[in-house]
């Protein structure tokens, strides 16, 4: 394809591929999530080859490459990514874990809807939102729309959505599955897009899995989750909510301006939706343990 | 070295919020490995760092503290050099 147009959490992504770039092929998990529309939150233009970096760029923000990555063999520890300023223009530089000959700079902005994507080291065709271009488009994206992007799992049972946030290891699969088991609808199992609409909070998933559809719901609660010997829910407020939130979402802090804009975010959203940390057993009694604590 | 003369301000390389009668503070970083810490300042710890303004003492703070919270000096010197002692990262002495 020449061009295409992603709904992604309501965020419309509109990809072209200049004169000179490959086709573009997106990867399958974002199938369902190609869509027509006439207007859009950002387009990004994708271009062949190898963009050098203006000269006395500042690196702002470097990630190395996280501990593991399914089924990729990491040979070099650092700068998986990284994020560049040079005046006002913003630089993301990246590397890919399954294509480690193919490199990436984006151009991007937090006020011009109009990016800029160059990619090397391709074939005659590329996705050009493989793994981790992906979270980081959608990253800025809630960043400019003061959303919030969050490691958890989301269902919703009979209209009421609860949301499972968690590092690794917590349990947001485990309880989603169990959720899932008794009818509830899953939204996802591992990450999530926080908006608010219209005065009320949704949760939307993202591409993550072969066959992710997009799917929404709203959020009643929020829930800190961990395993436990026991079901057990501890409401939390104010500061303690804000700060256990916070430390599970996604989250790029060089930036004063958008650090204050995001605590702005998870702080008003924790005045307006019950926090509470979560102990669970792994099976069905912790449904009617949320049910019967409404 | 902080002593009760020094006077203290709030550095830039971190960002607050105050929620309620609490603040949280967020760190500036520029890795991705330093995004954990994320500190919360209940009532006390508040009334403390509000009082960092780059005017007042560190006895100053003392002094505000024992008479906040109507406990006697050796205790309010304890609590703010503590306060002090762990939140130094995010300090400036004037």
């Amino acid at each position: 394809m020449r061009n295409y147009n992603l709904n992604i959490a309501g965020y419309i992504i509109r990809l072209e591929s200049s004169d000179e770039a490959p086709d573009l092929l997106p990867a399958e998990r974002f199938q369902g999530n190609i869509c027509q529309s006439e207007y859009y939150d950002v387009v990004i233009k994708v271009h062949h080859g190898y963009y050098p970096l203006p000269e006395n760029s500042e690196r702002l923000f470097v990630a190395p490459y996280p501990a593991d990555i399914k089924d990729t063999k990491i040979t070099t520890r650092d700068n998986f990514w990284s994020v560049y300023r040079h005046q006002s223009g913003m630089f993301l530089t990246t590397n890919f874990p399954a294509n480690q000959n193919k490199t990436a700079v984006l151009k991007f902005s937090f006020i011009i809807r109009e990016w800029d994507l160059w990619i090397d080291g391709t074939d005659a065709s590329t996705d050009p939102l493989e793994y981790p271009l992906d979270g980081l488009v959608l990253y800025y994206l809630t960043v400019i729309s003061g959303d919030i992007m969050i490691h958890a799992s989301g269902v919703n049972l009979d209209g009421h959505g609860y949301l499972f946030s968690g590092t690794s290891g917590k349990g947001k699969s485990t309880i989603a599955s169990i959720f899932g088991g008794s009818g509830a609808r899953v939204i996802h199992d591992d990450r999530l897009i926080i908006r608010n609409t219209n005065g009320k909070y949704y949760m939307h998933n993202t591409p993550v899995y072969r066959d992710d559809k997009p799917a929404e719901s709203i959020i009643n609660r929020i829930f800190l989750i961990e395993h436990g010997d026991e079901n057990k829910i501890v409401p939390v407020t104010g500061a303690s909510a804000v700060s256990l939130i916070i430390a599970n979402c996604i989250q790029h802090n060089y930036n004063p301006e958008l650090i204050a804009r995001f605590l702005g975010a998870v702080s008003i959203m924790s005045t307006v939706i019950p926090v509470a940390k979560l102990h669970f057993k792994p099976d069905k009694q912790i449904i009617d343990h949320i049910l019967e604590n409404e | 070295m902080i002593g009760l003369d020094s006077v203290l301000s709030h550095s830039s390389l971190v960002v607050t919020r105050k929620t309620g009668n609490e603040y949280v503070l967020v760190p500036i970083a520029d890795n991705i490995a330093d995004m954990n810490s994320v500190y919360t300042l209940n009532e006390t710890g508040a009334f403390i760092w509000e009082l960092m303004d780059g005017k007042r003492t560190v006895n100053d703070l003392v002094q505000a503290l024992a008479l906040e919270y109507k406990t006697n000096i050796e205790t309010a010197q304890s609590d703010v050099l503590s306060f002090i002692n762990k939140m130094k990262e995010y300090l400036i002495i004037e």
